[in-house]
């Protein structure tokens, strides 16, 4: 699977919505269902799927789709 | 680079003390009952030991001082050091480790310090202490860390009053050139420092009427600026990127293989969700982490030496262990010592 697949996956199973719902436009101020904890585990599976280990800095900052995708790109994931 | 090599000390003994007065979750009068069945399903926190309003930090560490004497059969004129680590000193002023170095009845040749350091505060002892007694200048030296947390906080900030419970511990260490080298590694995140704090009644924003108005932050908060805060997700967020990094770059340099040189890890029990997923993202074998705090809530800087009396007492009074320890808390600040035990005292939990 591509990474960007995998990607968006984290956010499917985390919100429980279909692939199709998760793109640019799906962000903290637009999806309801947004909170701490959901914030923390899409970081959490981030983590686990890139094997990467983020800094404070990056979990507060990941409030949209396109936000993790830069995220991502600075720890050097091919996305 | 904060980092130390400390040889020539033993951690001779550990003890801790706890109030009688346990709460469980579902006592808070801030939950539901469902709320607090989530609440220990998910944070793990069960129950917690509340110290009554007249009994400071301090009565708790004295008592768990005065056990470790007794079983150690250390005279009292002998401990050449004392510190006191906590944020609920008796006073402003003086130093809460002279007022206790009275009533320990300890020489007037004893070195006294307070350490207010929070949820590192065993950490920031051991290395100060080990430090004081590693030219061998002075031989022993007596840490009391404790803390009486839950009532610098806002008994409606339903974000803090379940994590916290009360507690203390004492640790004694000795002199010895025989001991293995203690290694420890200190961090600072000082941007961090609104994550964790007490608004005003400092110098920076003296108390005044102002400081008692409590203010409803929705989700269950309600609390004044002479309150303790916790920003949630801050804390989080950096309770579970800062330390793990750190540990990781810690075993790499010290050539440490997690699996095979470390007898047990203990990670400050915050909360469940913290320390799991620390564990996880270390890999950790599970069956090395012990946990009480789904017994003990968060006891601050006791939170390690709690450990260690409470779930760990065999085998470090029958066998050396190696010992990872990991904490984190307020400043923000965390730190890491790894050392080999040799077999110590540790007398029971003392319940005052």
């Amino acid at each position: 699977m591509e990474n960007l697949d995998k990607y968006r996956n984290i956010f499917v199973e985390v919100f429980n919505v279909p692939a199709e719902a998760v793109g640019p436009d799906f962000k903290k101020d637009t999806v309801e269902a947004w909170d701490s904890v959901h914030q923390l585990n899409i970081m959490a599976l981030l983590e686990e799927t890139f094997d990467v280990m983020l800094d404070p800095e990056d979990i507060l900052a990941l409030t949209s789709f396109d936000a993790g995708l830069e995220i991502l790109r600075k720890y050097d994931v091919e996305i | 680079m904060a980092k130390w090599t400390i040889n020539n000390v033993r951690m001779a003994g550990v003890s801790a003390a706890v109030p009688k007065n346990e709460v469980l979750t579902a006592d808070i009068p801030l939950f539901t009952p469902e709320e607090a069945a989530t609440f220990d399903a998910t944070v793990g926190i069960k129950r917690r030991r509340i110290a009554p309003d007249d009994v400071c930090a301090s009565d708790l560490c004295l008592a768990a001082g005065e056990r470790l004497l007794e079983a150690l059969g250390w005279e009292r004129d002998t401990i050449d050091v004392l510190i006191f680590e906590s944020v609920t000193g008796d006073y402003r002023t003086p130093p809460t480790s002279c007022i206790l170095q009275d009533r320990l009845g300890l020489g007037e040749d004893c070195f006294c310090l307070d350490v207010p350091m929070g949820c590192c505060g065993c950490l920031y002892a051991l290395n100060v202490g080990g430090n004081l007694l590693t030219t061998g200048n002075v031989k022993r030296a007596l840490l009391l860390i404790g803390d009486t947390a839950l009532r610098m906080g806002s008994m409606k900030d339903k974000s803090r009053v379940p994590l916290f419970g009360d507690g203390a511990a004492a640790i004694a260490l000795e002199y010895d050139p025989e001991a293995a080298p203690i290694i420890v590694d200190f961090h600072t995140y000082g941007k961090g420092y609104e994550a964790l704090m007490t608004p005003h009644g400092g110098f920076r924003r003296p108390a005044t009427e102002e400081s008692f108005v409590e203010e409803d932050f929705g989700n269950g908060i309600v609390r004044a600026p002479i309150h303790t805060l916790i920003n949630g997700m801050n804390v989080f967020s950096f309770a579970i990127s800062r330390p793990p990094k750190s540990m990781e770059k810690l075993l790499a340099e010290e050539g440490i293989d997690r699996n095979s040189d470390i007898d047990y890890f203990l990670i400050h029990q915050a909360n469940k969700l913290i320390v799991d997923r620390i564990v996880k993202k270390m890999k950790l074998p599970l069956e090395k982490v012990p946990y009480n705090l789904e017994d003990f809530g968060n006891l601050g800087g006791a939170s390690l030496p709690s450990l260690m009396v409470t779930r760990l007492r065999e085998p470090l009074t029958t066998a050396p262990q190696r010992l990872l320890m990991e904490s984190f808390g307020l400043g923000l600040t965390w730190g890491t010592i790894l050392m080999e035990t040799t077999p110590m005292v540790i007398p029971p939990l003392v319940e005052v």
